[in-house]
């Protein structure tokens, strides 16, 4: 299986390539690691006229902390996140992610950046980024803005992007010494997309608690009933655990996130939360 | 047609090439190392891993273009290397080949393990191994062909 | 005799090359002037063919089955009672019968150029509705997959003896289960190629397959064209894996061959994954209906049983539909004592692609059902199965056993090496655990199953000659040759495609010649270098072959003694022909030595040198044509998260008996091979379509096959209980080790459940199901 024919371009800067990618009749899509688009063109899902390889660009390569967190560019892989190489402010959370993304093969290509612009519903950084409460700095034909991961995606495969857009760089927050996370990935092999994804952080000290859960059929949601639940939360007991699963299946119905008949897809993602907040209130 | 320069195995290769050739590809067809296979063109079954500036990665989605200005090494790429050479008499005496197919991109994923994971326990032997799928050995071989090479390399250091 | 012969674990000839990378596959050829081939498939699973158009400007470059009015229609026979028989269009013709179907073929310089070109061909359906389901495929109401047929079964098959009224009245339990087997692929590694190419100078179509049977595909593809045997060369180069998926002749390559002799041209086509799963043979799709009647301590007395088996479209050649049906019928009763069977099994046609025999052909389908039938008996009786099993099982005193399917099992000591693999489960330690609940939440099961493995199947007559139908295995043959050097030739007509035989019967020859098999060169894979064969499929080719190279050597040895003994001036009879040499009274000559004075110094030879010099051209047919019979058991402990439906294997141990072991590290490598496709076939692998027959595990998203973290750790064992027909006692142990895993797996996962009133009865067991099971014994 071979990709249909395009045209291919390597952008030097962010400047090139805004402007590449608004050219090609808005057929033109850019290039980051291919991990994603790789398969997608194989399989002449995607047939984009141009692509714009985002490679070449340096300082979508760099990485940047501060006090309040770390920058993250674009062209970061997945593996110098599970490395350490980029600066872990979030107690660990973010390596443990990036370590179940896939296969190293893949990591060592694959870009957070691209994965979260890719919006495979089941995709990991949508969830942990959204439950850290980090944003994308965008750039584009219009100027820069930024988004917040929790308003990324919009649909399975559905970002807010708009056409010549490109995500620079991925602000997270720095945890507190005291918050404590949970993340929890369901799937039939270790480094497929998840079947269900939980991820829960819980940061007292900077009033925040969030619950993130994505699965194969619904672009990822916040699950607030269960943030509360976490947030009030002085220790794991079955009680609790009955309680979040409960509020789990109700966020998850009302969300539409799964088929509310589809017994088993509602109990895994429920069950899922549950191993999540328990990791993350037993630390 | 676009043009890409590749280091392949040492030796600088510059060629003119349609965007969509995958590096998989490239080096099969266009620089006849046929040890490099493909097995899936998606990225899972990872017979097609060869290392892209000393780290493992897929050439089946990786695009020859994207490869400008790396350094490419395939199985045939090894000749002097004492590592591979190791990890090689460790997958014959463990019986980690079958039908052959899957084993370059196995031995590429095991020299990434062998190097990057000194301490590695067959668990995490398994896990790194998730990426390439091989349908005759049963994996079991493989591993420990794998920990044989780590026990090897400790011993001798 | 070799140190380095039978017995001994030496590490593969053929390991080298493929660690080099230097091995060389059928994607691997590279021909000047050779051009690429795509295919244009259906999109549907059912419809007519209204209008085939080509894209303008690829005159020429496409071809459709109108244009190939020459080649025959792919059509296999058999004599099954109600067989039906229906072409297999090169490329459709009127009709396309399943999604992925083939229905024109597109060439091109590079492959994704034919891909442009077969993407914008312009096929016009009439849709019809799809027969997707084999019970669906049944009833009445169904639409027809062959217009020309009363209805969808193709075949049927009835089976039975012993005398089961006694075993009815006098049994006190009753069992009943219906079982079954979900759709999967064999997944090799290296998908289906094919390249073919005119030699003009040799007037002969040279066709390089990724193939298991060399000769029967030169013989297919010569008669299906109508072209001389002599005029048709088959290569099967190194193979990427075949697991019974490359033994027929798929119109693709006929597709092919066709093309590249139409326009005078190399033509290369490689099946990528997609295509693969999309549309290549499915297999295992089987559903089983089991009565079973035992005594009131478990003891079966008799069995009824259907199997319905969903053959797909089309009847591929040279095994036709029927094979797996009736291979799942008379397999039934495992290993054990059973009295009375009657069996019956159906063939139903489906808008699916064909399917054709994996690894263990319908055994692993019959060991999921009589295994599992085995602990529905225990629980029924109260028992524990392992005890059940004990009193169930062939003894060893009643070896040489014929089992009520008239299988002729010819040694072992079954409850032995059973009792060793329960020993390494320690089951009673399981039930010890199963008393307090997992911190974890997670429910403990173990399970344990028993199979004896058919190898090396030849003419037997409740089989293949007895089915009818075009290969019929018996004689296999060898050419084997002392070359000028004093090394060894031998060419075989098997094809190895990871099973080693470049090794093992190398080691084979060095039993017999005490040659070092460094020094022995095994070819195969080649009509030009073998004379004759069937290929390598159902456990036998170290047997067959194995003992066709042993009897070149054992006819090889007195032609060498007469040269020896005359260079040693002593006579014939006082000299011994053994480690490469020939050893007199006086002193020894080497076969280098020999070889020296046969080809190069012929006027040192004895008058009397046999005429058919240093090469002989030999065969191996069986003392029995039913094949020898190897014995495993299987056990496994289990963990099932009633939460998430996952299962997790904890334990699990393999005891093996394929009679002699010519290399130990590949008989256990075979072995675990065979695990690994047993788990993927009991926990993971799935060909799911839709109502409409779409296809939906395209890909390997949603295709799982077992990764190294999904196929744990072993306790292995084995025993060797010679085969008193064969070679040197050995067996086939190619297919044993994906027959156990299914039902070792089944049974732990049902003994977990148990507290729940619950049983999985169908492959695979994914987290759904499982979740599903749990769900209705929480409900009742
Ligand atoms: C076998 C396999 C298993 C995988 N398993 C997982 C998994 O378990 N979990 C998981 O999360 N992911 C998984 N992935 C996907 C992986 O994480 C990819 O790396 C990621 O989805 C895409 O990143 P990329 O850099 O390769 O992007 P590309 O493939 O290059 O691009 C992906 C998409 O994003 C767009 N894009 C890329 N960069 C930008 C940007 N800066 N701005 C705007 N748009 C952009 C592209 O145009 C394209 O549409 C898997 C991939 C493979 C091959
Ligand atoms: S061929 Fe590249 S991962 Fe399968
Ligand atoms: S050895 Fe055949 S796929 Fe690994």
């Amino acid at each position: 299986m071979k990709p249909a024919p395009f045209d291919y371009a390597r952008a030097e800067s962010l400047d090139e390539a805004v402007r590449l990618l608004s050219g090609a009749d808005g057929d033109a899509r850019p290039l980051a690691g291919g991990q994603s688009l790789g398969p997608m063109l194989n399989l002449r899902i995607a047939r984009p006229a141009l692509l714009v390889d985002l490679s070449p660009i340096a300082e979508l390569r760099e990485v940047s902390e501060d006090e309040d967190g770390v920058t993250i560019g674009a062209s970061v892989v997945h593996s110098a996140v599970e490395d350490g190489e980029v600066p872990d402010v979030t107690g660990g959370l973010m390596r443990r992610a990036a370590s179940g993304i896939a296969y190293r093969a893949v990591r060592n290509r694959g870009t957070v950046a691209g994965s979260l612009a890719h919006a495979d519903p089941a995709g990991d950084w949508a969830p942990v980024t959204m439950a850290l409460g980090a944003s994308l700095g965008v750039t584009g034909p219009e100027g820069r803005r930024t988004v917040a991961a929790d308003a990324f995606i919009t649909d399975p495969l559905t970002t807010v992007l708009e056409p010549g857009e490109i995500v620079e760089a991925i602000r997270v927050p720095r945890l507190s010494g005291t918050a404590r996370w949970g993340h929890y990935k369901l799937c039939v092999k270790p480094g497929d997309f998840a079947e269900s994804l939980a991820v829960v952080v819980r940061d007292p000290d900077r009033d925040r608690c969030r619950v993130a859960l994505a699965g194969p059929t619904h672009a990822p949601i916040l699950l607030d009933g269960v943030a509360g639940l976490v947030a009030e939360a002085s220790g794991w007991s079955d009680a609790l655990a009955d309680e979040i699963k409960d509020a789990a299946g109700g966020g998850i119905a009302a969300a539409g996130f799964a088929d509310a008949d589809d017994r088993y897809a509602m109990n895994v993602h429920a069950t899922v939360t549950v191993r999540a907040a328990r990791e993350a209130l037993s630390r | 047609m676009t043009s890409t320069t590749i280091s392949v195995n040492g030796r600088t290769v510059t060629a003119d090439v349609e965007p969509r050739l995958s590096l998989a590809d490239f080096l099969r067809e266009h620089e006849g190392l046929t040890g490099t296979h493909t097995a899936c063109e998606h990225g899972v079954c990872g017979a097609c891993t060869i290392m892209l500036d000393d780290r493992p990665a897929r050439s089946c989605i990786t695009l020859a273009v994207a490869a400008h200005g790396a350094e490419v090494r395939t199985v045939e790429g090894y000749d002097g290397d004492e590592t591979m050479a190791t990890i090689r008499e460790s997958f014959k005496k463990a019986h980690a080949v079958q039908c052959g197919y899957c084993t370059p991109g196995m031995l590429a994923t095991a020299y990434d393990i062998v190097t990057r994971l000194p301490d590695a326990d067959r668990d995490r032997i398994r896990l790194e191994l998730a990426g390439n799928l091989c349908r005759c050995t049963g994996y079991i071989g493989i591993v420990d062909a794998i920990e044989m090479t780590l026990a090897e390399i400790r011993g001798g250091s | 005799m070799s140190d380095r012969g039978v017995g001994a674990s030496i590490a593969r000839k053929e390991d080298d090359r493929f660690l080099m990378g230097t091995g060389e596959f059928t994607p691997d050829v590279q021909l000047p002037g050779m051009w690429h081939a795509a295919f244009n498939r259906a999109q549907i699973a059912h419809g007519r063919l209204v209008s085939v158009k080509a894209p303008s400007g690829a005159e020429g470059q496409v071809f459709t089955s109108a244009d190939m009015a020459d080649i025959k229609p792919i059509r296999s026979t058999a004599s099954f009672p109600g067989f039906k028989g229906a072409d297999f269009p090169v490329l459709a013709r009127d009709k396309v019968r399943y999604a992925g179907e083939q229905v024109a073929i597109a060439v091109a310089p590079t492959r994704a150029e034919a891909e442009d070109i077969a993407d914008s061909i312009e096929v016009e359906y009439e849709e019809l509705p799809a027969v997707v389901d084999m019970n669906d495929g049944r009833e009445p109401s169904a639409a027809l997959v062959h217009d020309h047929w009363a209805d969808n079964v193709c075949c049927e098959t009835q089976f039975e003896n012993g005398d089961l009224e006694p075993a009815r009245a006098a049994a006190v339990h009753t069992i009943h289960r219906r079982f079954r087997m979900a759709r999967q692929t064999p997944f090799p590694m290296e998908g289906r190629g094919t390249l073919a190419h005119y030699d003009s100078r040799l007037d002969e179509l040279v066709v390089w397959m990724s193939h298991q049977l060399p000769h029967p595909m030169q013989r297919g593809i010569a008669h299906f064209l109508g072209l001389e045997i002599n005029n048709v060369r088959v290569i099967c180069p190194d193979v990427g894996g075949g697991f019974g998926l490359k033994t027929h002749l798929d119109g693709e390559t006929m597709a092919v061959c066709w093309t590249s002799l139409k326009l005078g041209r190399p033509i290369k086509w490689i099946q990528d994954r997609l295509e693969h799963l999309t549309c290549d043979a499915d297999c295992r799709n089987h559903q089983y209906t089991m009565t079973a009647y035992t005594d009131e301590i478990g003891k079966i007395l008799g069995m009824e049983v259907e199997c319905v088996v969903d053959a797909g479209a089309y009847s591929p050649w040279p095994w036709p539909i029927g094979v797996e049906a009736a291979t799942g019928v008379g397999n039934l009763q495992g290993p054990y004592t059973v009295d009375a069977l009657k069996g019956r099994s159906v063939t139903v046609c489906t808008n699916k692609p064909p399917s054709q025999p994996f690894r263990g052909v319908a055994r692993p389908g019959a060991c999921f059902t009589d295994e599992l039938t085995m602990d529905a008996i225990a629980r029924t009786v109260g028992r524990e199965p392992w005890d059940v099993r004990l009193d169930n099982l062939v003894p060893p005193a009643a070896m040489p056993y014929d089992t009520v399917t008239r299988k002729h099992l010819d040694s072992g000591d079954y409850p032995e090496a059973f009792r060793r693999c329960v020993a390494a489960i320690d089951p009673e330690s399981v039930r010890e655990r199963q008393k307090t609940p997992e911190p974890d939440g997670r429910l403990i099961g173990v399970g344990f199953a028993c199979f004896y493995e058919q190898t090396a199947y030849g003419t037997g007559p409740f089989g293949y000659s007895a089915w009818g139908i075009e290969l019929v295995p018996g004689m296999e043959m060898a050419t084997v040759k002392l070359t000028p050097d004093g090394g060894l030739w031998a060419s075989v007509g098997i094809q190895c495609h990871g099973q080693g035989l470049e090794t093992t019967l190398a080691q084979v020859a060095a039993s017999e010649l005490g040659i070092d098999p460094e020094r022995i060169a095994i070819r195969h894979g080649d009509t030009a270098t073998a004379y004759a064969g069937t290929g390598t499929y159902a456990s036998r080719s170290i047997v067959v072959a194995g003992g066709a190279v042993a009897q070149g050597c054992r006819e090889l040895k007195p032609r060498l003694a007469r040269i020896g003994a005359h260079l040693l001036q002593c006579d014939e009879a006082d000299v011994a022909v053994e480690n490469a040499e020939v050893r007199g009274p006086g002193g020894s000559v080497t076969f280098d030595e020999i070889a020296e004075a046969f080809y190069h110094h012929p006027e040192n030879l004895p008058d009397d040198t046999d005429r058919g010099g240093l090469t002989v051209a030999t065969g191996y047919n069986d003392k029995v044509h039913g094949g020898v019979f190897g014995f495993g058991a299987h056990g496994a402990v289990v963990a099932v998260d009633p939460d998430t439906g996952q299962v997790e294997i904890l334990d699990y141990a393999i005891v093996d008996d394929c009679g002699t072991r010519v290399n130990p590290l590949v008989v256990k490598g075979q072995v675990i091979g065979g695990y690994a496709q047993g788990i993927g076939n009991a926990l993971y692998e799935e060909s799911d379509y839709d109502e409409n027959g779409q296809p939906l595990s395209v890909t390997l998203a949603d295709y799982h096959v077992p990764a190294a973290p999904m196929v744990p750790d072993i306790k292995y064992d084995y025993m060797e209980s010679p085969s008193p027909y064969t070679t040197m006692g050995i067996k086939g142990v190619g297919e044993s080790g994906a027959i156990g895993p299914v039902g070792a797996i089944g049974n732990a996962v049902n003994d977990a459940l148990k507290g729940l009133g619950v049983e999985i009865a169908e492959t695979p067991i994914t987290p759904r199901r499982v979740f599903d099971a749990i769900e209705r014994g929480r409900a009742r």
